[in-house]
């Protein structure tokens, strides 16, 4: 026992070094921000604006990619197919993509000028300085958390119990809804929630689609370019305080911490 | 039953989905105007945008700041749906807009500007800058020449005063008959050098198509010079080329230059001329970018691409008339009176009547 008391020891020194990481700027930036400014930010009409439309255009593209990408993610779990891993590649693509290349893709296929952009303006759906836009911008950089994680707790579902529930009368949506979703729906809304954050953290893509309405960090990015350090970083703080909280309280609420 | 949780979490979403504060998308009921100004413009014009949108309620500003050059390239390149353009060098617009044709029209870009401003180059300091108690106006060359003293400077390949900075080390070097002076500054700072030729009477500074910083670089490179505010006041520089309506705007230490070199004034003009910055590139296929100096002047047009053009024609009226300029006044950018104009047959009516009362020239 002795040995591994060492071991664990020494690797809890060397995580901790990693999690003062995450910690100090965090805290650097909270510790000093002023609480006038900061309650001056947080009464700012553009950044709280601002912040419902990025959690808005967030919580619409999970929306989209859960009708999709909970079904694709699925069907990558149980099916093996032809091409299989090809598609699984295509999933992670926007991971690796830098994310401003990804914007330009984007542009360039929901453009005013592009492909999709182009014929869908005259039915008024404009996807540059507007909601539909950041929606985009989102969905593409994020949808991998949802279908990734979806996928591998779809997996941990033993599908001898679909079986078993077929067996037994109920129907195929049945025991997906039933059985493997009841089992797997830690990872489900694990990926949900991880996708939603990734998305309300989007700078690139969204910046080159639709640099109007500003989502939060646009505005951040703007202040900081534009006005200087003392203009963005109290916006910064709310953000990163606003994210925090949402987020603390989301987990909490809804995932009880599993016992070990 | 867990697809509950599943269920109420989605069920969040959708309600933060549909929930609407209409104002914070763009609102269709609202006419929408494009502005892509010049990043020193940034704080004045947030300031016009509030006045402009008081006075017609009915149309939405959304404006966008970049480095001159980039402003241009939003509107040439990328073919993005641009109603005001606004650069803090008036020359881009003839070189850049009247020069490209837009896409769908074959129409040149534009073909008309008004230079409506004007400013100076200064350098912006903090009070703990490196030899803050020492720079003057004497010394600030060799000052910044040290290679322990960090300098922003605009990337002149995307913004005017990038290339003005150059201009300024030029001339001073003239003023000075100091002529080790840009050698001292930019030697051995980037991959490929910025190359000055003295000729009489021109002098040329040619900048490389990559314009890479060596990793002990004192010289800073950012898109556009107000991009060094946020860096000077982090403490990650310890001089800035900036203008001066910027620096008063920011509360920043101010270190004014010699007329001679500051490009502020126009009765120097021709010896401003005697330094010309050429960008040795073939990014603008058609154009050969190369800046000749003169006094500092903002141009502003209509592109011909713009969606709104009237709405456009408000806007810049707006900005040369009476509260545009105590606007501009009031954040230290000095105006032009009167305006200078090019291609006046192609203004706007409603906007002549504003630059001259009196019912045209």
């Amino acid at each position: 026992m002795k040995t591994v008391k060492g071991l664990h020891l020494v690797f809890a020194v060397s995580g901790s070094l990693l999690l003062a990481f995450i910690v100090l700027p965090l805290a650097g930036i909270l510790l000093n921000t002023s609480p006038a400014a900061f309650f001056k930010a947080l009464a700012d009409p553009e950044v709280f604006s601002s912040i419902e439309l990025t959690f808005r255009a967030a919580a619409i593209a999970t929306l989209l990619a859960a009708f999709t990408g909970i079904p694709l993610a699925y069907l990558l779990a149980r099916r093996s197919f032809r091409g299989k891993a090809v598609v699984e590649a295509l999933v992670n693509l926007p991971i690796i993509i830098p994310h401003v290349a990804a914007g330009i893709a984007l542009l360039l296929v929901f453009g005013r000028r592009g492909l999709l952009g182009h014929n869908l303006e005259p039915l008024g759906i404009i996807f540059t300085d507007s909601l539909g836009g950041i929606v985009v911008g989102m969905l593409f950089v994020s949808l991998p958390y949802l279908v990734n994680l979806s996928r591998e707790s779809f997996v941990l579902v033993d599908p001898e119990l679909e079986r078993v529930a077929l067996a037994d009368g109920a129907s195929a949506w049945q025991a997906f809804w039933y059985v493997t979703l009841a089992l797997s729906w830690r990872g489900v809304l694990g990926g949900a929630l991880m996708m939603w954050a990734r998305g309300i953290s989007e700078f690139g893509a969204v910046v080159i689609l639709s640099y109007h309405p500003k989502i939060v960090p646009v505005l951040v990015f703007e202040r900081f370019q534009g006005f200087g350090l003392a203009a963005s970083q109290p916006v910064a703080a709310v953000l990163i305080l606003v994210t925090l909280a949402l987020f603390i309280i989301l987990r909490l609420a809804l995932m009880p911490v599993p016992e070990y | 039953m867990p697809n509950r949780i599943i269920c109420s979490f989605f069920g969040i979403l959708a309600c933060v989905a549909c929930s609407g504060n209409p104002q914070a998308t763009s609102n269709p009921v609202k006419t929408p105007l494009v502005v892509f100004a010049a990043g020193s413009l940034i704080i004045p014009f947030t300031a016009l945008e509030k006045a402009f949108e008081a006075e017609y309620p009915d149309i939405d500003v959304l404006s966008e700041y970049h480095g001159s050059i980039q402003v241009m390239r939003h509107v040439t390149d990328l073919h993005e749906s641009i109603d005001v353009v606004a650069t803090a060098d008036a020359s881009l617009i003839p070189m850049l807009m009247y020069a490209t044709t837009h896409p769908d029209s074959g129409q040149p870009n534009a073909n008309w500007y008004i230079r409506f401003a004007t400013n100076r180059l200064a350098l912006a300091y903090r009070p703990e800058s490196r030899y803050a108690g020492e720079i003057n106006v004497e010394n600030w060359m060799d000052v910044l020449a040290r290679p322990n003293v960090l300098t922003g400077i605009a990337d002149p390949r995307f913004d005017a005063s990038g290339y003005r900075a150059l201009m300024a080390f030029a001339l001073a070097e003239m003023s000075t008959r100091r002529y080790d002076l840009f050698d001292a500054m930019f030697r051995n700072q980037f991959t490929y050098p910025i190359t000055i030729f003295r000729d009489d009477p021109l002098t040329t500074i040619t900048v490389p198509e990559i314009l890479e910083m060596e990793s002990n670089a004192h010289v800073v490179l950012r898109g556009a010079s107000i991009e060094l505010i946020a860096l000077l006041e982090a403490g990650e520089m310890d001089y800035a080329f900036e203008y001066e309506s910027v620096i008063l705007q920011h509360g920043l230490e101010m270190l004014r230059l010699p007329d001679e070199v500051n490009l502020g004034e126009a009765s120097l003009d021709s010896l401003y001329h005697s330094v010309q910055v050429d960008l040795d590139f073939q990014r603008f296929a058609t154009v050969k970018p190369q800046f000749l100096g003169e006094q500092i002047g903002y141009g502003i047009t209509i592109a011909s691409g713009a969606l709104h053009p009237e709405e456009a024609a408000l806007f810049i009226s707006f900005l040369l008339g009476p509260q545009g300029r105590l606007i501009m006044e009031e954040q230290h950018h000095a105006m032009l009176t009167p305006p200078g104009v090019d291609g006046a047959e192609h203004i706007p009516a409603s906007i002549f009547g504003v630059i001259s009362p009196a019912g045209g020239e």
